[in-house]
């Protein structure tokens, strides 16, 4: 039985259309045409409790929408949607109570006040019995090394402070999920590392299931198995982050630096992606060209200094799929 | 669901903690008013040169009038539910959603801390004000009631009048245009500077009939004795029917405002 479930959702937006120009601005005062903007199309996912999944796709494409809607507060446009046996914008209240969340952007610490009468209130709106705010206050106190600054004002906190007092403000109800939107944004590398390994530890310690939705494809790299990437709208894959390199991870690219720049550059078998200044990069299939070929053709032709071949990394491949769409490799081959 | 009033207690005392950090603000807002009440005097008392006693209302009754209209607005100028519109503007409003708390009741509480801080500079603000001006006490122990009473419905027809105002926000995002209107008209109309007894013919009438009435005017003409004893149930009843539809239409207006939260940005 999963948590989270979801089928055939879809939420549309209505804005008012604007026309440009002084006299459209007058006319958008008096007659209003709207137009009907599909953020979140057909959207279909189960999640068990206790799984780490990375949601991903570039902005505007509909992963805060998503969001939204499993906590409640956006009524979907139409579909199902069903968040540990609730329906979120029906009962938004009691769904609140089993759910955490944690914008990297905004805070929802007090601003003026000790990040501690934070947590104070905290207790008082989840209404968290003494004993375990006692211990989920020691335990995230050392977990996250907050002792220092659990009595500093929340705006005189470093970033990276503030992120760990947003992450324990987030979990000291003990929320059944997590709902973590780009947390580790801004932050220098150690804090990245503190911030990911806190989200492995709840999630493997408490069994707390998470939904990270992220820019960062390093953090869903580190942290999960499995990634759903959603485009305009629509799901594009949902599974295994393995599987989505084993499929692009044919292709590797070719770096060549060269003594000077050159005006043209080709090699057989191999696509020119980028071409600036002394470094070119070719991008190629494995299957189709040998690496050590396309170096030796490549060294004949231009004034070469060095070459390196870069593995596809998940970043790579998930902004080939943005810019070309995502077909399914193996479905193609049969065809 | 059970309604629990410690989140509400404890929102309070935070956003009371919270303005009272604004030790400058608090000072200046002392200062001020305490100008603000010799300007006063020092106007009422030219215009009645010119004009003696009119309207019932003697001079020493109409500086006691303004006097305690400033003290009044250093508690009915704090608009707890301003936070609305920033909340909206920013999109925080969707982190405070995701939690298990009544918005509204959340607004409400987070007023009455701000409140509080301010309640509280009526008495420094009294003490320095009592230095320019003389001020009377109510007619009796039984006007002083009265007054605290109409006071306090006056004070949440303001709070509700305010929530309205803000509510605007969920629909145009943009309210400061119609709350700059809204503020002048009732700055004008509630009695808070001019007693609306001074107020002509049908027109005088009309302002009493307003619900900005409810606000300054009524509490401050049972304070200086205008509204006389047996006046009193038909002027709280006019306040609690103003209260009760305001009350009733901020519940409408936030059920429809919660059913459309459409946060900036997707």
């Amino acid at each position: 039985m999963p948590i989270i479930r979801t089928r055939n959702l879809c939420k549309s937006f209505r804005s008012v259309k604007r026309e440009t120009g002084p006299a459209g601005a007058l006319r958008t005062l008096f007659s209003r045409k709207y137009v009907e903007k599909v953020a979140v199309r057909n959207v279909n996912m189960a999640l068990e409790a206790g799984e780490l999944v990375g949601y991903i796709g570039p902005n505007g494409a509909g992963k805060s929408t998503t969001i939204k809607m499993l906590t409640g507060i956006l009524v979907p446009t139409s579909g199902i949607i069903e968040v540990d046996g609730l329906v979120p914008y029906k009962a938004r209240k009691e769904n609140a109570k089993h759910i955490g969340v944690v914008f990297g952007q905004r805070s929802q610490l007090y601003w003026d006040l000790p990040l501690i009468e934070s947590f104070e209130l905290l207790r008082a709106i989840y209404a968290i019995p003494r004993d375990r705010y006692a211990a989920n206050l020691r335990y995230f106190t050392e977990v996250l090394e907050m002792s220092e600054f659990l009595q500093t004002p929340v705006r005189q906190l470093s970033l990276g402070q503030r992120m760990r007092g947003d992450f324990a403000a987030a979990m000291l109800h003990d929320p059944k999920i997590i709902y973590l939107d780009e947390p580790t944004i801004g932050l220098d590398i150690v804090a990245k590392e503190a911030i990911r390994d806190f989200i492995r530890t709840i999630n493997e310690q408490r069994g707390t299931t998470v939904i990270l939705t992220t820019h960062d494809l390093a953090d869903v790299e580190r942290l999960s198995q499995r990634i759903i990437l959603i485009d305009r709208g629509t799901i594009i894959y949902d599974g295994p982050i393995e599987r989505i390199k084993e499929q692009y991870g044919t292709h590797r690219i070719l770096v060549v630096t060269m003594s000077e720049p050159q005006r043209s550059l080709e090699l057989p078998d191999a696509e020119l992606i980028s071409n600036e200044g002394i470094v070119a990069r070719f991008r190629f299939d494995r299957n189709g060209v040998r690496a050590d070929q396309l170096i030796r053709v490549a060294a004949e032709r231009f004034p070469i200094t060095d070459v390196s071949i870069e593995e596809p990394n998940l970043e790579s491949i998930i902004r080939r799929i943005y810019i070309e769409g995502y077909e399914d490799p193996l479905l193609e081959r049969s065809r | 669901m059970r309604f629990r009033a410690e989140p509400y207690i404890e929102f309070a005392r935070k956003a009371f903690a919270r303005e009272a950090t604004y030790r400058m603000e608090v000072l200046t807002e002392v200062v001020s008013l305490v100008l603000r009440v010799y300007l006063l005097r020092s106007l009422w008392t030219a215009l009645y040169a010119q004009n003696v006693a009119p309207f019932g209302l003697p001079l020493h009754s109409m500086i006691t009038y303004a006097t305690v209209a400033l003290l009044m607005s250093l508690i009915l100028e704090v608009d707890g539910t301003r936070s609305i519109r920033e909340k909206i503007r920013e999109g925080t409003i969707a982190t405070d959603l995701m939690k298990p708390i009544s918005l509204p009741m959340y607004f409400f509480s987070d007023g009455v801390g701000q409140t509080l801080v301010h309640a509280l500079l009526v008495v420094p603000s009294l003490i320095f004000a009592l230095f320019l001006v003389h001020v009377d006490l109510p007619a009796s122990p039984q006007a002083a009631l009265a007054f605290a009473f109409s006071f306090l419905l006056g004070y949440l027809v303001n709070f509700f009048l305010n929530f309205l105002m803000n509510a605007i926000a969920f629909w145009t995002l943009e309210t400061f245009a119609i709350q700059l209107i809204v503020r002048w008209v009732s700055d004008l109309l509630s009695g808070q500077i001019i007693p609306l007894t001074f107020f002509p013919g049908i027109f005088g009438r009309i302002l009493f009939a307003l619900p900005f009435a409810a606000i300054y005017s009524t509490p401050l003409l049972i304070y200086v004795g205008l509204i006389r004893p047996a006046q009193y149930e038909l002027y709280f009843i006019a306040q609690a029917l103003w209260l009760a539809l305001f009350g009733l239409l901020s519940m409408v207006v936030w059920r429809a405002a919660a059913r459309r939260v459409v946060i900036q940005g997707g």
